[in-house]
């Protein structure tokens, strides 16, 4: 009987395409899981081995993991995982706590004590969303008129987690960054992103062109990765005077961009990957 | 040596200026107080707290507090993983479910039409609830498909993350009244009736406190009910059917102050001696 890959998504973008290409071409049977048309009880039977999260909301895939793998279905990434990945504050402290050299980094509660340790921590600062995805909502501030305006600003957003206000001290980098593809144990392959702007993100608009997968780069991967539970993930990194740092963990990771300038079948390492985990 | 206590809070409510006079009155509690507002956090600091109650208003800022001070090795009240399950219907559901502990049926969708089509599976009345709310808030009893339609779309224009989960709840019919009980480790030290005209008994909506005596039958499935989502200090709501008890939520960071005139139990000291407990195994513990 071939192997049955629930697959959740609730838009098929380009990467769940492909992965369902190569699913397909390993002899496995797809099933799809929108998100949109699911409803779940406390206790579910499904008819998959495996479960593949692709779905763009965060808030979803946390819900659905937590119900899937209590009920016993195999899912990559685990629900773990994503809670640590899809929250910043989680992420630095798993990081933190590992040794992974990452950004300095405060977090408060109010606008007030946000703007006090803005101003301790010294400009240029960047304020992100705790939870957030292709760049959206950061800012960098450098001075205190923006850092008013924007705390401001933020606290009219509405949404609970920007109640949260997590602030990172901003890293001098060399008009690019590094992203790096972990599947299981292995840094498969990894990117410069480049741009003229300081957010590099390709959705953005940066730049992706080939990096190779140092040993430095390689470690601090394996670490991090170990760091928040691994998986697949994509690792941000900066390269400064003192070493690389750790930006951040994503999971339901975007792929497209970088399949062309890495010659490495992505989609193709992630089902391999998905495999060995149902058969484990 | 004393116990340092951190109490994190933002508000300080009749119930937390009540646990800190009784901090207060202890020779062995060096009290030292959080107000999350004044609060900020570096991931890389080792804070000086043996331990932490938490009694913030706010979910968001105690998950978040909780996640680098109980990972920095400061021993929680509650846990972080705890204030994770009790803080969100879906999570406390899937607990209680799990560990086999009586609650009720519960289907959790994820955009408002397959809420809507669920809903007329189930039949009317369900019970519509926000995963992360408090005091009765946002809790709909919908008893048709206009209902259903109705609320489903204001909800779908309220602005927060969560609003996006739905958690469609079985609707119980149960006498006018249903049960809170207050757990502490593996003690139920008290329960109260909370009886209301309205089919929301909230204390925080009106509904009137009187004592419940604390039976076996009830705390024994107060416990398997604390037990599945972690144990630690906690009010448990119940309902009355009649094939027994049904656990409906669980409340960490509990409010008390309408319930403690109705019962002869003075939960302020029992928290604070709960807290000394686990402060002194812990530093038992790393001893």
């Amino acid at each position: 009987m071939p192997l049955r890959l629930g697959i959740l998504f609730s838009r098929i973008r380009l990467e769940e395409k492909l992965l369902i290409e190569a699913a397909t071409k390993r002899g496995m049977e797809v099933v799809k899981v929108d998100s949109r048309h699911l409803v779940m009880g406390l206790n579910g039977s499904y008819n998959f081995d495996v479960l593949l999260e692709r779905d763009v909301s965060h808030s979803r895939t946390v819900y659905s993991l937590n119900l899937f793998q209590g009920s016993g279905v195999k899912t990559v990434n685990s629900y773990d995982v994503a809670l640590i990945c899809g929250d910043k504050v989680a992420t630095t402290k798993a990081l933190e706590d590992a040794g992974v050299p990452s950004p300095e980094v405060r977090i408060a509660f109010t606008r007030e004590t946000a703007l006090q340790a803005i101003e301790e921590m010294g400009y240029p600062i960047v304020l992100k969303p705790v939870v957030g995805s292709w760049g959206r909502l950061l800012a960098k501030i450098n001075d205190r008129d923006a850092a008013e305006a924007l705390l401001e600003h933020k606290e009219h957003l509405g949404s609970y987690y920007h109640s949260i206000f997590y602030l990172q001290k901003f890293v001098e980098k060399p008009g690019r960054d590094i992203r790096a593809f972990i599947v299981g144990d292995e840094t498969i392959c990894a990117i410069y992103r480049t741009s003229g702007h300081w957010i590099t993100n390709t959705a953005r608009g940066g730049e992706a062109s080939y990096c190779p997968v140092t040993t430095e780069l390689e470690d601090l991967c394996h670490k991090s990765a170990q760091a928040v539970g691994g998986g697949v993930l994509a690792i941000d990194l900066m390269e400064t005077a003192d070493g690389m740092l750790v930006n951040e963990v994503n999971y339901t990771v975007e792929f497209r961009n970088s399949i062309d300038p890495t010659e490495v079948d992505i989609p193709a390492r992630i089902i391999d990957y998905v495999i060995d985990v149902a058969k484990d | 040596m004393k116990i340092r206590l951190g109490i994190l809070f933002s508000r300080l409510r009749l119930e937390e200026k009540l646990i800190i006079e009784e901090a207060k009155r202890r020779q062995g509690v060096e009290l030292i107080p959080l107000d999350s507002r004044k609060l900020v956090l570096r991931p890389d600091e080792r804070p000086e707290l043996d331990i932490l109650l938490d009694r913030e208003i706010s979910q968001s800022r105690a998950l978040h507090v909780l996640q680098i001070l109980q990972n920095s090795g400061v021993e929680c009240i509650n846990r972080y993983d705890m204030v994770r399950i009790c803080g969100d219907k879906v999570f406390t559901s899937k607990a209680l479910h799990d560990a086999g502990v009586p609650t009720p049926e519960v289907k959790v969708a994820f955009t408002r039409e397959s809420a809507l089509s669920v809903m007329e599976k189930m039949g009317y009345p369900v019970v519509l609830k926000p995963v992360d709310g408090s005091w009765g808030r946002l809790i709909a009893k919908i008893e048709s498909r206009n209902a259903a339609e109705a609320i489903l779309e204001h909800k779908s224009y309220l602005s927060s993350y969560y609003h996006s989960i739905f958690y469609i709840q079985e609707y119980i019919h149960k006498p006018d009244r249903d049960i809170r009980a207050y757990v502490l480790g593996d003690e139920t030290i008290c329960a109260t009736y909370r009886t209301s005209q309205s089919w929301l008994t909230n204390v925080a909506r009106g509904g009137k406190a009187i004592e419940c005596p604390v039976t076996p039958e009830l705390h024994e499935i107060c416990i398997q009910a604390a037990g599945a989502v972690g144990g630690g200090s906690m009010a448990v709501d119940l309902m009355e059917t009649p094939d027994g008890y049904t656990v409906h939520e669980i409340n960490c960071a509990m409010e008390f102050k309408g319930n403690m005139r109705a019962v002869d139990v003075n939960i302020p000291q029992r928290i604070l001696d709960y807290c000394v407990e686990r402060a002194m195994l812990k530093m038992e513990a790393m001893n």
